[in-house]
């Protein structure tokens, strides 16, 4: 990470704008075992109380980890009721990083915002349709399934 | 201007910080070697 990604200058950009960043070693006398850190890197979102709403370990290249950090950022809003919130990062993730890991999440994730804050469930279907379309073999597709029948 | 990635390095501070700007915060465990 300290290699590749965090000196790119969109991932410093980011950074700079949208987190508060902090570090600490992976053996940390009490973070680490209250993070229950087993292999580094690893990077959680945390709201501003200090409760984790997204993880991942090993290492993210620069065109993964801005749509990972989106996915935490719209998941955080989502655990936290802002569904309008989660509904505009998620557009961006999906606008900016249309073929990223983080992305069939994010469509699966967007479903349920939509969902959420219209309570029509045409967004869920939407979102099963889509994951169908472009990403057949995700875990996302799987657990979008029951949405086809809405 | 250094434009390198300011990392806090107290968790509480953090979230203050975080309250303050209405942002999520990053927590990275990494390996110093």
């Amino acid at each position: 990470m300290d290699a590749v990604t965090y000196p790119d200058p969109v991932v410093r950009a980011y950074f700079k704008g949208n987190i508060i960043s902090v570090r600490v070693a992976f053996d940390h006398e009490t973070l680490a075992k209250k993070f229950g850190i087993k292999w580094t890197p690893a990077l959680i979102t945390l709201d501003a109380e200090g409760l984790e709403h997204h993880r991942t370990v090993g290492f993210l290249d620069p065109g993964e980890l801005i749509p990972s950090l989106l996915l935490g950022r719209a998941k955080t809003d989502f655990d936290l009721d802002n569904f309008e919130g989660a509904i505009r990062t998620l557009e961006s993730l999906l606008k900016d990083y249309p073929k990223s890991g983080s992305t069939p999440e994010a469509i699966f994730l967007d479903g349920v915002n939509r969902y959420k804050s219209s309570h029509d469930p045409k967004p869920l279907k939407e979102a099963y349709q889509r994951l169908k379309a472009e990403y057949p073999d995700s875990e996302w597709t799987k657990r979008a399934y029951p949405y086809r029948l809405l | 201007m250094d434009d390198k990635i300011q990392w806090e390095t107290e968790l509480d501070a953090a979230l203050r910080k975080a309250k303050a700007e209405k942002k999520t915060v990053i927590l990275d465990f990494f390996n110093p070697g």
